[in-house]
């Protein structure tokens, strides 16, 4: 067992990075635009080095938690600074790396309340790294809330259509979610009779009852549920997405409701294992009615960003199916997807905005032709909607066929449903490109200009992300399946699922 | 012997009394009022920091020093300089009267000093009421309005009416455990707690202190009191009077001994039923000083959670829940104070445009409204998190869940008051608000404390723990 206590602590610093970033936004003096813009492209570049590093350098032949480090912060209470990543941990790093990079390039021409804006999303990304390093419930839950709290800024200040509507909206259903969460903390705390927060030793020492872990399982999987977008409670997202603007939009379906799917892992399955036993057929129940409720509501939607938002629903829901199988390959195609989403997603409404920054709307109806105009910026539309419906070699596919693959053998029925539904969305993702992008062209976006070099290149390297991970996704595959083998062994073991330990002191 | 050196911030705050009459008798002078006040609740402030530590007893047992007490009053006479700190732009009183305001502020404060070190019921009336009527007389003080005469009187009779059940409630625990003493009573109550008159005597004394608090249902007088009082007044209120308050309803509930499920039941109702209706009643208000109001009623529900759960982590919990109270609702009267024009009341709408008139103000406003809605990294969400886990020590996960809808609920109106001043633009614009140096630099330190307490709260929780290990 290797230790790695008295290593440079590595993932503060991706934390702190993020703070600096902030504190000099803030300290810059106002109508210093670009500066702030530059502070923030580096802040993110230096946290997806950082995340690239890690990815890299997570030995993939200990598995385990890894990157350790631990400080205690309120003795009387047990709470400490305790970070750590695993198999799980690392791929939502390297996704946080490049959507925050991404977006940050996405959002630069933005001209109003420049300053502000990406304090906001410095702040937020600044939860969503917290998030996935945590092992501390308490700063998961801080985490978990800093990166809700500047959504409803965001959005009402720099959103477009129905913006305070679903700002509201947003932010007291994730705030809802978050309601339920830290009961459950707090309740699973009180009852183990420990004086610590820290999820490894509540694994380790506590001996939860069956009917402890079921009532806390539930309060998890609904409270960060909510913000995983499963139905019945996602009714927030899409009018939250389609309020956003663009990069939000990138950092919100693409990190954040993997932050609830992540907590539901990381807080649930970690601590409830039983909880997750009992409760997984309803989890794969819900799971599959999200994915077809997702897919046919999108077929109704005329406006982009909403058919976007329903399809992100659906594919969400993959994730949650995958979860629910509880297998090796159900678990790596659930992180794989979320992960594999996640930079689908980003693409997509960073294409969608750069649309919408053009021709000043997103109604499907209105647009066509576009490919004429905007070659460029149509291939980036078409080649995340390819993503999207799963063809072959590009990193969702894998993701999904996972996931299905373990369906088929645990809930054949669903599967089958989810399958056949999903093949009728993706004839129906194809319909809307062929509306917006080719037929013939309006008048009023002949004089559109093609996307530069420079706003592309955060689009080329969302692309580049998809085809390396779908041309080679064993390279997500080895890290993932470091945490999910002991996790679905430690299911049926006598050790418990403690194995994925390993390497914690 | 009696050793009056453990006297000596409460003789220094009479003094500063004494010194505010004689002004009385004088011609307004209003700037030198002010100065004079600033400088000597700074001094007051920076002696009962010096006389946190002792120790002793005075006045036949009646009065105790200790570290519980010493504390809270430093928590009070904190409250007290920062609603002097605000008193530069005192417009909403007459002119004539600011000597009588900072000598009505000094007796108040004297007053609470009092009431968190007394240990005696009678004792204890006697500094509550002498709380009670400054506050009536200063809540009256509001120039030019009828609002000041009505809001007086409302407070006056609900005060008066709440006293007088409390000092019946005194009568039958007097009756009761033979004495007045709260240590003889400490010794006797607990194990008699289930006997009907204990359990009601303790119900209608803590009436008295729910009054203060503000909890159902004794918080009518909230909304209207805080739209009708000068700002600093019910800034005060907001502030120094919850604190003060809390600290005594503490003290009177550890008396049961912590061992008695009925009164933790009654006390459960009443934070339940105060936490709803205040968020509740908050959604429709208008004017920001009445939605603070019914935010205050809400928080009285809260800190009731920490307080009934009878032990020691509870009790802990809800002196830091008083700190933070302190220092959020303070910020947010610092913005009403600055916002408002010619010490009239202000609209949440009139907030519009906040964040280019002033945007430390507005970062404040930020900080201080999601640490009132419970939301992280603030010093508001330790103060629950605390409060919560106290709970769930007892068993109350139920009682948690519907404190945690709660914020969902408060959150609402906190985020319409956000909106109000971040997006919204005003209508005509709004010329930039004059914010001094000191008044920036205390928006500054005040976001410093509520993210520095809500990441770091360490210390204060040992403190915290500290103060309530000997509470009687």
């Amino acid at each position: 067992m290797q230790l790695h206590a008295a290593q440079f602590p590595i993932l503060s610093s991706i934390l702190l990075c993020c703070l600096a970033g902030l504190i000099i936004v803030l300290l810059l003096p106002p109508n210093r635009d670009t500066a702030v813009k530059w502070v923030s492209a580096v802040c993110a570049g230096i946290t997806l080095v950082i995340s690239i590093y890690l990815f890299a350098a997570y030995d993939r032949s200990l598995g385990g938690m890894q990157f350790v480090e631990r400080i205690d912060w309120i003795p009387s209470l047990g709470i400490s600074w305790f970070n750590g990543v695993d198999g799980f941990g690392v791929p939502m790093l390297l996704l946080t790396g490049i959507v925050f990079f991404t977006g940050v390039l996405s959002m630069w021409e933005l001209k109003d309340r420049v300053k502000e804006f990406f304090a906001l999303f410095l702040f937020l990304v600044l939860g969503v790294f917290g998030m996935f390093v945590a092992l501390d419930l308490f700063f998961i839950f801080v985490w978990f809330d800093v990166s809700l709290l500047p959504m409803y800024l965001l959005i009402v200040i720099w959103g477009s259509t129905a913006r305070e509507y679903g700002a509201m909206k947003l932010t007291l259903y994730l705030l809802l979610g978050s309601a339920l969460i830290l009961p459950g903390i707090v309740y699973l705390v009180a009852v183990s009779g420990l004086k610590t927060f820290a999820i490894p030793e509540l694994m380790r020492q506590a001996d939860f009852s069956g009917f402890e872990q079921k009532l806390a399982f539930l309060l998890f999987y609904i409270g960060f549920g909510i913000l995983a977008g499963i139905w019945p409670f996602h009714t927030w997202s899409p009018p939250g997405h389609v309020a956003a603007p663009t990069g939000v939009s990138m950092l919100h379906a693409g990190v954040l409701m993997k932050i609830g799917a992540f907590g539901i892992l990381r807080v649930g399955m970690f601590l409830c294992p039983e909880g997750w036993i009992y409760w997984a057929p309803l989890m794969a129940l819900l799971a599959t009615i999200g994915i077809v409720y997702g897919a046919l509501v999108g077929l109704r939607q005329t406006d982009l960003k909403f058919v976007i938002g329903y399809s992100s629903v659906s594919h969400m829901g993959i994730v949650g199916l995958g979860f629910a199988t509880m297998t090796v390959d159900g678990v790596n195609g659930a992180v794989f997807q979320m992960f594999a989403h996640g930079v689908m997603t980003a693409l997509f409404f960073s294409a969608v905005g750069h649309i919408y920054d053009r021709t000043h709307t997103k109604e499907i109806g209105e647009l066509g032709g576009l490919s004429r105009v905007m070659p460029v910026a149509s291939g980036y539309f078409i080649f995340a909607a390819l993503t999207g419906i799963g063809i072959p070699c590009l990193a969702s596919f894998w993701a999904e066929l996972l996931v299905f693959i373990a369906a088929f053998r645990v809930y054949p029925v669903y599967a089958f449903i989810a399958v056949t539904v999903l093949v009728i969305n993706a004839l129906f993702i194809l319909r809307v490109v062929q509306r917006t992008c080719f037929g013939p062209l309006d008048e009023r976006w002949a004089h559109l200009k093609d996307m530069t070099f420079g706003l592309g290149l955060p689009r080329m390297l969302l692309v580049a992300v998809i085809v390396v991970f779908g041309l080679m996704p064993f390279l997500m595959y080895n890290v993932i399946q470091t945490s999910s083998i002991p996790l679905i062994n430690g299911l049926t073991g006598l050790q418990g699922i403690t194995g994925l330990l390993s390497g914690l002191p | 012997m009696t050793n009056w050196t453990l006297f000596v911030p409460e003789l220094y705050t009479l003094a500063m009394a004494g010194v505010f009459f004689f002004r009385t008798l004088g011609g307004p002078r209003p700037q030198q009022d002010y100065a004079i006040a600033l400088i000597m609740s700074a001094v007051g402030l920076s002696l009962a920091v010096w006389a946190v530590g002792s120790e002793g007893i005075l006045f036949n047992d009646v009065y105790r020093v200790d570290l519980y007490s010493q504390v809270f009053k430093v928590l009070v006479y904190i409250g007290f300089f920062l609603a002097v700190c605000l008193c530069g732009d005192l417009s909403g009183v007459d002119e004539n009267r600011h000597s009588e305001f900072y000598l009505l502020l000094a007796i108040c404060t004297l007053a609470m000093m009092l009431l968190v070190s007394c240990v005696h019921l009678l004792a204890i009336y006697i500094a509550l009421e002498l709380s009670s009527y400054s506050l009536y007389v200063l809540v009256y003080l509001r120039k030019g309005s009828e609002k000041g005469l009505e809001s007086a009187l409302k407070y006056f009779i609900i005060g008066a009416a709440s006293s007088a059940v409390m000092l019946f409630g005194f009568a039958l625990l007097y009756g009761s455990g033979q004495s007045a003493y709260l240590a003889d009573l400490v010794a006797e109550l607990p194990g008699r707690i289930r006997e009907p008159v204990v359990l009601i005597g303790f119900l209608l004394a803590l009436s008295g202190f729910f009054f203060k608090l503000a909890v159902f249902p004794f918080h009518f007088w909230a909304p209207d009191v805080y739209e009708g009082a000068p700002h600093q007044v019910s800034s005060y209120i907001a502030t120094a009077s919850k604190v003060a308050a809390i600290a005594v309803l503490m003290r009177m509930v550890a008396l049961s001994g912590g061992a008695s499920d009925r009164l933790a039941w009654f006390l459960i109702v009443l934070s339940v039923i105060s936490m709803t209706v205040g968020n509740l009643a908050a959604i429709a208000q208008k004017d920001l000083k009445r939605l603070l109001a019914f935010s205050s009623v809400a928080h009285a529900g809260y800190v009731m959670i920490g307080i009934l759960s009878l032990n020691a982590l509870g009790y802990s919990s809800a002196v830091f829940y008083g700190l933070s109270l302190l220092i959020m609702k303070f910020t947010c009267f610092l913005i009403v104070v600055k916002a408002s024009e010619g010490g009239r009341n202000i609209d949440i709408s009139q907030l519009a445009g906040l964040h280019k008139r002033a945007p430390v103000l507005a970062l404040a406003l930020l900080l201080a409204l999601f640490g009132l809605a419970g939301i992280p990294p603030t010093i508001g969400f330790t103060a629950k998190l605390l409060i919560f886990t106290a709970a769930m020590k007892q068993g109350l996960l139920w009682l948690v869940f519907i404190a945690m809808l709660n914020v969902v609920i408060s959150l609402y109106y906190y985020l319409q008051v956000l909106k109000a001043a971040y997006f919204i633009e005003p209508a005509e614009p709004a010329p930039a608000i004059a914010v001094s140096m000191p008044i920036k630099l205390l928006a500054l330190l005040l976001i410093a404390s509520m993210l520095y307490f809500g990441i770091y709260p360490q210390q204060v929780i040992t403190l915290a723990g500290a103060m309530t290990g000997g509470i009687l």
